[in-house]
């Protein structure tokens, strides 16, 4: 199966709304006269998705990622371009369609709130018609591996927000569907909750191979989980490759921060040469090395000054991240 | 399992959530089933009391005391059955952007909607059967035969059917409306006074009732009231008023069809 699971090309949505002056006179003049304000949400957006990939859609709040989201699932309708999703036009919303995807919102509860969990899967059963073995065994697995098997029978409503978020991920797995939408899903969560969560993804999407497109504003959600990064900035796709490319987006340098027992002095002709970002009370510097030169700078740092600790970044992606969203320009110059 | 059983057990787990949903709340239920029966028993029956206190033989219109109390008990019967479901949900889910989860599931929003009915229509059956029972052991009212009583229920049970499907209607017109909430309680008050709700048609001036017969509103409650009160029992008559409801409810049902087709395409899912 390599045929793409997703295809998108030049797609696109507008949203049209009336400009309402304040107050009560506004209120009364916009019923007359209606100002109306277009906004391109999502603009060209060109893209493939194979089976088995996880894509992570980055982007800054109101960037267009959960319109695009809309669009694949078919609640909203495109307003250009094309759009399929496993052959089919996801607004047309062919139950057959609905039968292979799923999507689960990290901010909004598709449970249903006065009822235990166990009878919103029941109901889910039937929707999907999934037998009772099959049934059973993804339950109990699944229950299992998120371990929340003593929670499926108490009201949805008493369940703390990390608790309902698993049973919303496995409300929307039960029927093992080939296309999976993961919006923010582990947004608000305590970290424990955050990497049970993302555990149980990763090892759903190795035993399934289904395709995954999530979005998330924590970077270690990304980083844990997705091959293949797509950016969006104001609608317009502005990067799509390997997690590896995206970090390199802004050159191939390595972060390094040391901390000093003593300040140190920053005219020193060690550091001339160097990419240096010191603290106030100049016991911290952060060093941007080029990666060919890593090893030769750091070793030479510890031998020759007081270096109590050193540690490389964690999450290079986060800071990329940070870069591009504090400057979008940086992006048009990369990629002319 | 042929396709057709495997809808039909759709629909009933959809009926019993919905159930699950709509007794969730026992206090809330149990008001819901004592408040109306209450509101009429002290407001109603006083206030008739109240006029016709003291002339045991004053007729009002074709109606002495007896008789009008049995008007208004049918028409408190009538609006429980078929004007009990407020739909006023419909409106707020999809201005709250909460159909979404309907829009993905292979369970389309009209028939979760029409099965979530559906379970309100059994409860309020119930509790309409448990009013009658009581009223009838008190000996307030009287029940016409049996086959007029079950024709009338039939026949209310189309009332239900044709205020479902115009209620839908002002609830998809949240597509474009930002609050219909008005627009709905307005329909309410003018379908309950000009369908002889508040009091019998036969009060109100001859011409307006004139033209009351070319609209539906008669046949929501002064019709039904007529047949359980025994006054309507002709076939031509009582078939009459099936036919225009059935009527009304197909084109507001193909209407409904047509808008959702349009709405859908406004839909914006607010917060997803």
């Amino acid at each position: 199966m390599t045929a793409p699971l997703i295809q998108t090309q030049n797609l696109g949505k507008q949203f049209v709304s009336f400009k309402k002056l304040p107050g009560v006179m506004g209120s009364f003049t916009s019923f007359f006269k209606r100002n109306p304000i277009i906004k391109n949400a999502v603009e060209d957006f060109t893209f493939t998705v194979k089976a088995g990939e996880i894509v992570g859609l980055l982007g800054p709040n109101g960037a267009g990622k959960t319109t695009l989201m809309k669009m694949f699932t078919g609640i909203i309708v495109p307003s250009h371009g094309e759009l399929k999703i496993l052959g089919h036009n996801p607004w047309e919303r062919d139950k057959a369609l609905r039968k292979k995807m799923a999507l689960v919102m990290g901010q909004k509860s598709q449970l249903w709130w006065d009822i235990p969990a166990m009878d919103s899967f029941l109901l889910l059963q039937k929707y999907y018609e999934i037998s009772d073995e099959q049934f059973e065994e993804r339950i109990s697995k699944m229950s299992e591996l998120l371990g929340v098997k003593d929670l499926l029978h108490i009201h949805v409503r008493k369940l703390s927000l990390g608790e309902r978020m698993k049973m919303e991920l496995m409300a929307s797995l039960l029927h093992n569907p080939d296309v999976i939408f993961l919006d923010e899903p582990t947004i608000g969560l305590d970290l424990v909750a955050q990497e049970n969560i993302r555990h149980f993804i990763k090892q759903y999407h190795e035993e399934n191979q289904c395709c995954i497109i999530i979005t998330s504003h924590y970077m270690q959600d990304v980083q844990a989980l997705c091959d293949r990064l797509v950016l969006i900035f104001d609608g317009k796709k502005s990067f799509d490759g390997p997690i590896e490319e995206f970090e390199h987006i802004l050159g191939h340098e390595k972060s390094v921060t040391f901390n000093f027992s003593c300040p140190q002095d920053p005219k020193h002709s060690f550091f001339s040469s160097l990419n240096t970002k010191w603290n106030e009370e100049l016991t911290q510097l952060e060093l941007r090395i080029e990666e060919a030169r890593l090893r030769e700078v750091s070793a030479q740092m510890i031998q020759d000054f007081p270096v109590e600790d050193f540690q490389t970044e964690k999450l290079p992606i986060e800071r990329v991240m940070k870069e591009l969203m504090n400057n979008p320009d940086l992006l048009r110059k990369k990629s002319p | 399992m042929n396709q057709f059983l495997i809808n039909l057990d759709k629909w009933w787990i959809t009926i019993k959530i919905s159930w699950v949903k709509h007794t969730a709340y026992r206090l809330n239920f149990l008001l819901q089933i004592l408040g109306p029966a209450i509101v009429f028993l002290f407001v109603k029956y006083n206030l008739w009391s109240a006029i016709y206190k003291g002339q045991p033989d004053l007729v009002i219109k074709g109606f002495n005391f007896q008789d009008m109390i049995q008007y208004h008990f049918w028409a408190f019967v009538v609006g429980l059955v078929a004007q009990g479901h407020g739909a006023w949900n419909l409106a707020e889910d999809i201005r709250m952007g909460r159909i979404s989860s309907y829009l993905i599931y292979p369970f389309n929003f009209w028939e979760f909607h029409t099965a979530s009915w559906i379970s309100f229509q059994m409860i309020q059956i119930f509790i309409t059967t448990v009013t009658l029972l009581i009223f009838k052991s008190m000996g307030i009212i009287q029940l016409p035969g049996s086959s007029l009583f079950i024709f009338g229920t039939v026949y209310t049970l189309f009332i239900s059917c044709f205020w479902f499907s115009i209620q839908y209607l002002t609830g998809l017109i949240s597509f474009w409306l930002e609050e219909t909430w008005i627009l709905r309680v307005s329909l309410n008050i003018v379908a309950t006074f000009l369908s002889g709700a508040i009091i019998p048609l036969d009060l109100y001036p001859e011409a307006l009732v004139k033209i009351l017969n070319y609209t539906p509103f008669p046949y929501l409650s002064y019709y039904p009231i007529q047949i359980f009160m025994g006054k309507i029992s002709s076939p031509m008559e009582l078939s009459l008023g099936i036919a225009i409801i059935g009527i009304w409810t197909l084109a507001l049902t193909y209407i409904n069809h047509l808008i959702w087709k349009r709405g859908i395409k406004l839909y914006t899912a607010a917060g997803m």
